[in-house]
């Protein structure tokens, strides 16, 4: 076994000589490239060790984490991130009980009204206003409501478009083309900045909820397009055979084209909802202080002046991670599907 | 006793003055089976289409169970008609999404408002009846071609049809997997099921119909029991059909 082991090392060692030292000029390259690449290590972790100054980082977590929610409070986002940390890992590596597979969707959703619950308080709670609501917990409240909400949006988009009324069918495809045609930043612009100016005096609209208004409306328009192409892609032979079975247009819809329609656009939807969680650091422009806002207002502080590098390495980490979790998820979430998915 | 299938005159054009039907009419009385022949775009699956509601057609007047349609196709007549049809395909049709049991309490479910647990039962007997009860959890991807089709006239048969539909059952369906589906046809055809059926299986044909009827160019060319078609068919036409036929 062992041999073999070598074996393989030795023949695949011989391999790599023939390519990168062939001849004199490949051989300078390569060397040149090991000291490049050596040279860069060596100063990223002298860096990381020794010159760099955690305290920046260390000593503000709690601000990362919950912005400036009142501190003998922060056990509530701590409880809903830790929650959500867990259902992630249940959901990976949990063990197979049937009736919990079945609800793990619910579960998952019902997060949504218990963070809601966690941070704005309320029965038992003491109430928070949702200005003191910010870092990671406030990014992941953007990215969580707004897809939440942009999901059901994005599939009325889609089928509105593929609609047999002319209007309805004019409308949306208006919409989707519109929505698309703008940058996000100026959608973000006009939730903070200009719904206010539109509504009548008295009724108001928390920032936090203008921020996820203005996602919704900008990112169903991606979706409705990414279910599109699924809702296209199914066979028209669908659609008869539900047809002779007596099933009417909403429960073809609800029944056949939805399920199967989202099962190809998963792909594609992760893409939108991962690509949203690092759009909501555009927010930091605009005033709320999540993820990247508290980074900024961090570096304001006298204290830590200068300190730039340190503060955007670690907010990459943690944008880093989150969005990998997010992947793995989907991923998973696609491998099932796949067990029981058939070849179109 | 009430034909379930009177059809007067159907006539569906295409542009270009095409025909697909042209001047069909036939009947199908309670638990006859009646067999479709004819070349590929003689219309023979358009005529059956009509029947349910997937085609419309421009002339002519079609009674489905007591049920009249005109060439205004009305949507809710068409319905009635469709809660006591079954249909099934030459492509299956699955929906791949839903376990074999999940596609054929669908529409008992939905559609006739039964209950999941009545449905998931009927569903299982009827399952049994065709010999694939142990596929009962399992998707349509993990089938072979000869089941699917057999949980396609399972699926069909969950909504208690008075009339059974087949457009070309074992078209697609490699030759060893054909006789496990005609054998579950002829099943349903002694327990004394109303069928129209387009096949190019003169075995079935012989056995089993109680008339063949031969469409060419949308026109029915003849309409004869199946001992006198196929030995002794009225029409060159389909004499030359028969022989083409014979010859693959």
């Amino acid at each position: 076994m062992l041999k073999i082991n070598t074996d393989s090392i030795i023949i695949s060692f011989k391999n790599l000589r023939k390519i990168l030292f062939s001849n004199l000029f490949n051989s300078i390259i390569t060397l040149l490239i090991i000291v490049l690449i050596s040279v860069s290590c060596v100063n990223t972790f002298e860096w990381l060790i020794f010159k760099a100054d955690w305290k920046v980082v260390i000593s503000n977590l709690p601000l990362y984490a919950f912005g400036s929610f009142p501190p003998n409070e922060q056990w509530r986002p701590a409880t809903w991130i830790i929650s959500l940390l867990s259902l992630s890992i249940f959901t990976l590596c949990g063990p197979e009980w049937r009736w919990l597979r079945k609800n793990l969707l619910i579960i998952w959703v019902g997060t949504i009204p218990l963070g809601l619950y966690l941070l704005y308080g309320g029965i038992g709670l003491s109430p928070i206003m949702s200005r003191h609501w910010g870092g990671l917990t406030l990014t992941i409240l953007l990215t969580v409501c707004s897809s939440f909400l942009s999901l059901p949006f994005g599939i009325v988009l889609a089928l509105c478009r593929q609609s047999s009324l002319p209007l309805i069918q004019k409308v949306s495809s208006m919409y989707i083309d519109g929505m698309r045609a703008i940058p996000l930043i100026a959608v973000l612009f006009f939730g903070q900045l200009l719904i206010p100016l539109f509504l009548p005096v008295g009724l108001e609209i928390d920032r936090v909820w203008r921020a996820i208004l203005a996602f919704t409306l900008f990112v169903s328009a991606y979706i409705a397009e990414d279910i599109r192409g699924g809702l296209q892609s199914i066979p028209n032979t669908q659609i008869e055979a539900a047809n002779s079975l007596g099933l009417n247009q909403y429960q073809i819809i609800q029944f056949v084209l939805i399920p199967q329609a989202l099962r190809i656009a998963l792909p594609a939807l992760t893409n939108q909802s991962i690509g949203l969680f690092q759009n909501t650091s555009l927010m930091a422009i605009l005033g709320l202080v999540e993820l990247l806002g508290v980074g900024r207002s961090i570096l304001a502080n006298p204290e830590f002046i200068g300190q730039y590098i340190e503060v955007y390495v670690w907010l990459a980490c943690v944008y880093w991670m989150v969005c990998t979790i997010m992947a793995v998820l989907a991923r998973h979430l696609e491998q099932r599907m796949t067990i029981n998915q058939a070849n179109f | 006793m009430e034909p379930i299938v009177v059809a007067k005159n159907l006539t569906k054009s295409y542009t270009k003055g095409l025909r697909a039907l042209d001047n069909v009419s036939l009947t199908v009385d309670q638990g006859k089976v009646l067999v479709v022949m004819g070349p590929s775009g003689s219309g023979k699956s358009t005529l059956i289409r009509t029947f349910n509601g997937l085609e419309t057609f421009d002339k002519g007047e079609l009674n489905i169970l007591g049920i009249t349609v005109d060439s205004t196709h009305d949507e809710r007549k068409i319905q009635k008609i469709r809660r006591r049809v079954g249909m099934v395909f030459q492509q299956f049709n699955l929906f791949p999404h839903l376990s074999i049991l999940e596609n054929i309490t669908l529409a008992p479910v939905q559609v006739q408002k039964r209950r999941q647990i009545e449905a998931e039962e009927h569903g299982m007997y009827l399952l049994s009846q065709m010999g694939i009860d142990s596929h009962a959890r399992k998707y349509p991807n993990q089938l072979s071609g000869g089941e699917q089709q057999r949980v396609a006239i399972a699926r069909a048969l969950a909504l208690k049809p008075e009339l059974l539909l087949f457009d070309e059952p074992t078209s697609a369906l490699d030759p060893e997997r054909i006789n496990e589906v005609l054998d579950a046809m002829r099943k349903l055809a002694e327990q004394g099921m109303t069928m129209v059926v387009v096949t190019h299986e003169i075995s079935f044909a012989k056995d089993v119909s109680d008339r063949v009827l031969f469409l060419d160019s949308g026109k029915v060319i003849e309409t004869s029991p199946p001992d006198i078609f196929f030995s002794n068919a009225r029409h060159e036409r389909s004499r030359k059909f028969l022989n083409q036929l014979d010859k693959n």
